[in-house]
């Protein structure tokens, strides 16, 4: 079959390559043309974006920074994304040529403009502007923007702010429309800038601190807040690895606690769960089960995991992060 | 130090391994497809001219043991596993065998794997069937074992899925005592009816029935094709685990063994067999048992690099490496076959 349609996999959604560009030095820009039976996206959605690097397939969440009505005129979807030098899938992307397949997922997520006729307040940390450029985009492009001003905080480290002349342009098309670029440093916390939009419905993305000092506020005026906020993956590093830590895993819906001292099948065993197992080293393959997210650490080789999606045997894995698997 | 240094083999090759793998790994597959379904087509053609039945048949033969062999039987160890590809994973992967993947996987991966060659343990020494060492008392059914093993490679595939329901009793005999078990033998038995007889229908009805009036010709093109297939691998793991110098081992020797000791009982259990490069395609790379047995998880294409340097280290430790021709290895297999047949 997929020498007919190339990568077509199972339960993915097909699309083509159709450019890549360099917005910076560091920020990456691809465009993507879906397989027409994908479901378009409501402006501020996620898609999860599978690629094959040095014959893994290889998967990360990236916002679809543009609108749905982009989507519809033109068939493609834009993605932007930081490169990561170090990462395991973004300098893979950024050599990626046109034509090429790759997979996506069907649209996520619910972090969308809300139907409100208040004022809107968006609070953006680093490149996290991006799910906002999607949602003015088509907020303006369906004149839903002249109802309510919508003011956007920016926050960024000095002289990291991306994507400023798509926001100017923005703003030119619509006089609600007003933004401000931040730097902690300079300009204080987001904490002293939230008093002036306690009637406002306010949207954040960014860092977890970020949002937490956001939801704080919200608490106390009693804004409605909705967000998309990730913890950063943690930093991983050998001297971390000795000491005790206790983590978080989610197997099939339920939740149990683990350490990072012992492998994942004793202590699942020790709570009595469901697993299937066999030698114990790692050898016959009985033991595994799928990671869908979170980091372990091979006990044979030390080697770390990827943090996305991939097989692992629970018999040489130990926690690392908080971690989610299907049993 | 055996332990450090197939180790460091072990690694060296496991950092190279990339896009290469899987690329051969979806080619194999791609042409596995092409044998598969040029042969059914060709067993449809036979009235046109034998020859092309003839053709038929070892094409959906050479298809059959490359979905064994070098497809399912790698798969399933695991060796693919890293692409993260659902459709080519230890997980999923159903190979086009009568016995059910999950059950092969427990007792082949597992038990086969873990206590290579210990007698009591490894229920693959001998099948149950036959009487290949001094470990087992003689018995007077072991007088026509050659005939059994005739039959078991005739049968191979059959044999295969219903080892590990033999080797429960789940049947006949007396059932053991305190055998842990994952799966109960209600399950054993649904797995196995199910899978077997699908395997039935597909080669024996459906396609036949396709054929219209062709049936007869396409239902003895199928069943020629899997006698093919079952006497190829049947043959081929005998040379890889029953010549005439591999070891057992007993259950007492192997208590707390070390991931040293565990590689020098895989490296003494197993054999290789020479040959050239269809050859070792087509047996999924299984004439390269000893490196299998060392490293089941590695991509199966890269034993051939890894074997110089297995045998170098194997040779530095005066471990005999055990390998040769085909027919020196598979004579041997019948020597040993026909030895214990007596007391």
């Amino acid at each position: 079959m997929q020498q007919v349609k190339p990568a077509w996999r199972d339960g993915y959604y097909r699309a083509q390559v159709e450019a890549v560009r360099n917005l910076s030095s560091d920020m990456l820009e691809v465009i993507l043309t879906p397989e027409k039976a994908w479901p378009s996206h409501i402006a501020g959605q996620h898609i999860a974006l599978t690629i094959e690097v040095n014959g893994r397939l290889t998967t990360r969440v990236f916002t679809v920074v543009c609108g749905a009505s982009f989507h519809r005129e033109t068939k493609n979807i834009r993605l932007i994304t930081k490169v990561n030098n170090e990462g395991a899938l973004t300098p893979a992307l950024s050599s990626i040529t046109p034509n090429t397949w790759v997979n996506i997922s069907a649209p996520k997520g619910n972090f969308t403009l809300p139907n409100t006729d208040k004022p809107v307040l968006m609070v953006a940390g680093g490149s996290r502007i991006t799910p906002f450029i999607a949602m003015l985009e088509d907020a303006i492009e369906n004149n839903l923007i002249h109802r309510a001003p919508v003011h956007l905080l920016y926050f960024a480290k000095p002289n990291e702010h991306v994507l400023q002349s798509e926001l100017l342009a923005l703003q030119k098309r619509a006089n609600n429309f007003t933004f401000a670029v931040l730097t902690r440093q300079k300009d204080g916390d987001v904490k002293d800038y939230l008093s002036h939009f306690a009637d406002a419905h306010w949207l954040v993305c960014g860092p977890n601190a970020m949002y937490e000092q956001v939801h704080e506020v919200a608490k106390l005026v009693r804004a409605p807040l909705d967000s998309e906020h990730f913890a950063s993956l943690p930093t991983v590093n050998i001297e971390s690895l000795s000491e005790k830590e206790t983590f978080s895993l989610v197997h099939n819906g339920q939740h149990l606690s683990v350490n990072n001292q012992k492998s994942l099948l004793s202590q699942l065993q020790e709570a009595k769960q469901p697993v299937t197992y066999g030698c114990g080293m790692g050898i016959c393959h009985q033991c595994q089960c799928v990671k869908k997210r979170g980091v372990v650490r091979d006990t044979r080789t030390g080697e770390l995991s990827d943090s996305a999606e991939q097989l692992i045997q629970l018999c040489v894995s130990q926690a690392v992060t908080d971690l989610e698997i299907q049993l | 130090m055996l332990e450090a240094q197939l180790d460091a083999i072990k690694s060296e090759v496991k950092d190279k391994i990339g896009a290469e793998d899987a690329a051969y790994i979806r080619r194999i597959i791609l042409i596995q497809r092409i044998c598969e379904w040029s042969g059914r087509i060709l067993l449809m053609l036979g009235f046109l001219q034998p020859l092309l039945w003839v053709a038929g048949v070892l094409s959906l033969a050479a298809a059959k043991i490359l979905d064994n062999m070098e497809i399912g039987h790698n798969v399933m160890h695991g060796q693919y596993d890293w692409m993260n590809d659902s459709h080519i994973n230890s997980k999923r992967y159903e190979w086009d065998i009568a016995c059910d993947g999950a059950s092969w996987n427990r007792v082949h991966n597992y038990e086969h794997h873990t206590y290579t060659n210990i007698i009591g343990k490894d229920r693959d020494f001998g099948y149950g069937l036959l009487r290949l060492s001094n470990d087992f008392r003689w018995r007077v059914k072991n007088l026509w074992q050659f005939a059994t093993y005739i039959l078991l490679s005739v049968m191979f595939q059959w044999g295969v899925s219903y080892h590990e329901m033999a080797a429960e009793r789940v049947f006949f005999g007396k059932k053991k005592k305190n055998r842990k078990n994952q799966v109960t033998h209600s399950e054993l038995k649904k797995h196995f009816f199910s899978k077997g007889a699908r395997q039935l229908v597909k080669d024996y009805v459906l396609f036949p029935l396709l054929a219209g009036p062709l049936f007869l010709w396409v239902l003895s093109g199928n069943l020629i094709a899997n006698l093919l297939r079952n006497l190829w691998t049947s043959t081929i793991i005998f040379c890889g685990h029953f010549t005439g110098d591999v070891e057992t081992f007993k259950a007492e020797d192997c208590k707390n063994e070390t991931r040293g000791q565990w590689y020098y009982r895989q490296a003494l259990g197993s054999s290789n067999i020479k040959g050239g490069n269809l050859f070792h395609i087509l047996t999924g790379h299984l004439s390269f048992q000893v490196e299998h047995h060392l490293f089941p998880d590695i991509p199966a294409r890269r034993y051939r690099e890894m074997a110089p340097k297995v045998q170098a280290v194997f040779k530095q430790h005066g471990m005999h490496y055990n390998t040769g021709s085909f027919w020196k290895q598979y004579t041997s297999v019948l020597k040993r076959i026909v030895r214990y047949s007596f007391p």
